[in-house]
């Protein structure tokens, strides 16, 4: 090499080292630069910045920690580093909606982060560091944080008991329970009816085989695209308790055939005496005299009739039992007027009461029934069809069992298949992967899977047996809720701790009582100690409450206490023996341990007491504000016209005290009252009566009962 | 040839850089009703629904059982007792009305009654009934469903954003 040429090289030479230095430092700061723009670091950061820009810094920063935080609750099975970003979730300054997020204080729930970390309700993943693993499904985990619209399912996985805080929740787990779901799938903590749906034993005796394969088509029917349901052509909020089978013609047929030829348990028909139906089989008044006794005797309070005012339908009444506008064009009328007479030995479980009738009363309200209640043209798009054949009868019989009918519907003789839907008491912890989404185009995750399922089971499994409900989104919302709350066994043993069980509830009456009892069926209305239905009062103090006499009376002839309430007390025509019998029980077992109507003199009351109590109620607390005492006030609590006769002096004391220690979920307001302010309240009430009205003018009632229903 | 090494271990210092950074993760979808606890129709606009967070949600709770009956034209019985009341309680909406009036004043009101606050007796007290928190949650829940919207007083210093 020539000696000039040597110190170019050596140029050369050291270029190249330099510029193989400068990559290999490059190379070598890459790590800790891409370290330093790790995502959770960059919320550190931004958390530090934000915390500047707060007046008070110095709090906001007390604790902070550059690396990463971790809760670690071994127990719970909680690794959560969600407060590295999360960094404000226990800062009570940073509650308002104006902090940008991630930073913002986690809400008020009665739980401590700190305590029970971020994944035992958001579920995701925990020890993830960054946002998408986090939060999201991906290859390795499964398990997305759960959209806080359906959070309330967290609540539920522990939680068997209902909270009020959770109204979601509640509501899907009550629809669970009364759409019957329990019949084919296995629902833990779900209340499962003694009847899910009636029972068919002797159906051949009650209806047509033309109306059962009408049912079975199209039990209710979807009149537009909006989903709104409709029964019999009317709009309705109700869920139909029985969905819609995808039958085929044939299915129909045999199916029709089959419940057709039911009648193993054929009523006795029952014959109205010939004088009654000589008086009045020629009376004009006839069917108008059947729908007064219909309206008098609250038939509303649990059937619903479709009425047209102002142009537009509505259905109004309850819907305990079904709807009755074209009743008259299903049923049988000799099956009608055994039915009436005596619910239970046609459907043992039922939630009828068995009235007592009179043939006039009998003979009237069927003959509205079977006149006015009907739409000839209900049958038209029925095929013609005649006597079933065996070999029908026969298919019919197959497809029931097949179809899973008869998981809800008894038939004598028949013995439904074991767990005939898949067993879903661990569905809300199921993954994606483990779950069937067919040709569906749906997003891959549980809640799509859910609701897809929910509202059209073949759309995600195309030869699903499930049936086709009709749910609005709110409905859909909270049945998913309640089914992302069943997660299964807990997987820890401290989890199996928190476990809060749902109250079991007990109320065996016997003796003359319980035979009353159960023929008016009390309970369907009635709460005693927990158990019945919540449409009226809760009895279980109604012994501390009312007074023996004003029982009898009520029971005899119900009026309602509650001006904004339609639906009201049937008038069961109960006799003086059974009104005595439930009036007798209700007082003296039915009792607050608090409140002890014995021990209480009424004659302590001076005049004076009850004049000062009527300017308490008058002027300084305004009592009018809500009750109504000789036809002005509000509407909001009951009417005190008959106070003095309805309550016992003890309960009214007991109750201007503490209402709630009474009655936990009553919205009287509890005031500070003295002493002698209550005695003086409980006086001036006592001075209240006006009695219980006879039954006066019947029209007047009707006029009522609509003009109420207009209200609606 | 001295600038093409210059050039090309730039590039490899640049490559090897941005490799090493990795593509901001989408946020979740901000869908506002799925990431509300519960969320109320307008009342006076039946198309729009106010979602609504946990708090606010526990007002509506509270709201739909204590004051609906006289704070709105529709209750859960059907007709409301609104109009039997002589003066006539603010709709709990109603923005022009109460989005002057400072949650302090609200949280007396609620909880000592009419009276103590000058106004109508006929506003029952709740502060034996509720405690101060269900008592927030309600003022959350009208300041939530207030027309015009409520604007809560400005405090400076809060516009800041995270990224």
């Amino acid at each position: 090499m020539p000696a000039e040429d040597m110190g170019k090289l050596a140029y050369r030479t050291r270029l190249a080292f330099a510029v193989c230095s400068v990559i290999f430092v490059a190379v070598l700061a890459i790590s800790p630069f891409k370290d330093y723009r790790r995502e959770w670091k960059q919320y550190k950061r931004a958390y530090l910045r934000f915390a500047q820009s707060r007046p008070d810094t110095k709090r906001l920063t007390a604790d902070y920690n550059p690396g990463i935080d971790q809760i670690w609750l071994p127990g719970l099975n909680v690794t959560d580093r969600c407060p590295t970003c999360h960094q404000g979730i226990t800062q009570p300054t940073l509650a308002d909606a104006s902090v940008p997020q991630p930073f913002r204080t986690h809400p008020p729930i009665p739980h401590n982060v700190r305590d029970w970390g971020c994944t035992a309700c958001h579920r995701g993943q925990g020890p993830a560091t960054e946002v998408a693993e986090a939060h999201e499904s991906t290859l390795a985990w499964e398990q997305p944080v759960l959209p806080t619209h359906f959070i309330q399912a967290s609540c539920g996985t522990c939680h068997l008991a209902d909270l009020p805080q959770t109204p979601q929740l509640t509501r899907g787990r009550q629809l669970l329970a009364t759409l019957n779901c329990q019949g084919c799938h296995k629902l833990p903590g779900i209340e499962r009816p003694a009847m899910l749906g009636p029972d068919l034993s002797s159906v051949g005796t009650k209806v047509s085989r033309e109306w059962i394969y009408k049912w079975l088509k199209e039990p209710r029917t979807l009149l537009d695209k909006d989903g709104n349901v409709t029964v019999n052509g009317y709009l309705t909020g109700e869920e139909p308790r029985m969905p819609k089978f995808r039958l085929s013609e044939t299915e129909l047929i045999a199916l029709s055939a089959y419940l057709s030829a039911q009648k193993a348990k054929a009523l006795p028909a029952y014959k109205i005496s010939p004088a009654v139906v000589a008086t009045w089989s020629k009376n004009p008044e006839l069917a108008s005299q059947g729908e007064l006794r219909f309206r008098q005797m609250f038939c509303s309070t649990c059937h619903s009739l479709a009425v047209t005012r102002a142009g537009e339908t509505k259905l109004i009444g309850g819907d305990i039992g079904p709807e009755l506008t074209k009743v008259g064009s299903k049923v049988n009328p000799d099956w009608l007027i055994a039915w009436l007479r005596d619910p239970e030995s046609y459907l043992p479980h039922t939630r009828m009461p068995r009235y007592g009738w009179s043939d006039e009363d009998l003979y009237k309200v069927t003959q509205y029934i079977t006149t006015k209640l009907v739409d000839t043209d209900l049958l038209s798009t029925v095929p013609k069809l005649d006597a079933p054949t065996d070999e029908q009868v026969q298919l019919g019989r197959r497809i029931f069992l097949e179809k899973g009918c008869a998981s809800c519907h008894v038939i004598e003789g028949l013995n439904p298949q074991k767990d005939f839907g898949p067993d879903l008491s661990a569905l809300g912890a199921k993954n994606a992967s483990e779950l069937e989404f067919g040709a569906s185009r749906i997003p891959r995750n549980l809640v799509s899977y859910i609701q897809a399922k929910l509202q059209d089971p073949v759309s995600v499994n195309a030869a699903a047996r499930m049936p086709q409900y009709n749910w609005n989104q709110a409905d859909l919302d909270a049945v998913t809720t309640a089914l992302l709350s069943m997660k299964g066994a807990p997987a820890t043993s401290a989890l199996q701790n928190l476990v809060v069980p749902r109250k079991q509830f007990a109320f065996r009456p016997t003796g003359a009582f319980a035979a009353v009892y159960e023929r008016y069926k009390c309970y369907t209305c009635h709460t005693f100690n927990g158990v019945g239905g919540d449409l009226a009062p809760d009895l279980s103090y109604e012994g501390s409450r009312a007074n023996r006499q004003w029982l009898v009376e009520f029971l005899k002839s119900p009026q309602t206490l509650r001006p904004t309430l339609i639906l009201r007390m049937p008038q069961l025509n109960m006799s003086d023996k059974d009104a005595a019998t439930l009036a007798d029980y209700l007082s003296m077992v039915m009792q607050h341990p608090a409140v002890n109507p014995a021990t209480m003199d009424a004659k302590q009351f001076t005049p004076a007491m009850a004049s000062l109590g009527k300017q308490l109620y008058e002027v300084k607390y305004q009592c009018q504000s809500c009750h109504t005492i000789g036809g002005t006030g509000g509407y909001v609590g009951p009417n005190l016209n008959n106070a003095g006769l309805w309550l016992t002096p003890a309960w009214i004391q007991a109750w201007l005290r503490n209402p709630q220690a009474l009655v936990p979920d009553t919205i009287e307001p509890r005031r500070n009252l003295t002493d002698a302010e209550i005695n003086a309240l409980t006086a001036y009430l006592l001075t209240l009566r006006a009695g219980i009205k006879p039954q006066s003018a019947a029209n007047n009632l009707a006029s009522h009962v609509v003009s109420e229903g207009a209200g609606q | 040839m001295k600038r093409l090494v210059w050039l090309a271990s730039l590039t490899l210092i640049g490559l090897v850089s941005v490799s090493g950074c990795r593509k901001a993760a989408e946020a979740p979808k901000a869908d506002p009703l799925l990431s509300a606890y519960d969320s109320e129709p307008d009342w006076s606009d039946s198309q729009k629904v106010i979602p609504l967070s946990y708090e606010q949600a526990q007002g509506k709770r509270i709201f739909y059982q204590h004051c609906v009956w006289c704070h709105a034209d529709a209750t859960p019985a059907g007709p409301s007792n609104r109009s039997n009341l002589t003066p006539n309680p603010p709709l709990m909406n109603d923005g022009s009305t109460l989005n002057p009036e400072s949650d302090e004043f609200m949280r007396n009101i609620i909880t000592l009654g009419g009276s103590a606050m000058g106004k109508s007796a006929m506003m029952p007290p709740y502060g034996r009934m509720l405690t101060p928190g269900e008592i927030a949650s309600v003022i959350a829940f009208t300041r939530a469903i207030a027309q015009p919207p409520y604007q809560p007083p400005g405090r400076p210093g809060s516009q800041y954003s995270a990224k």
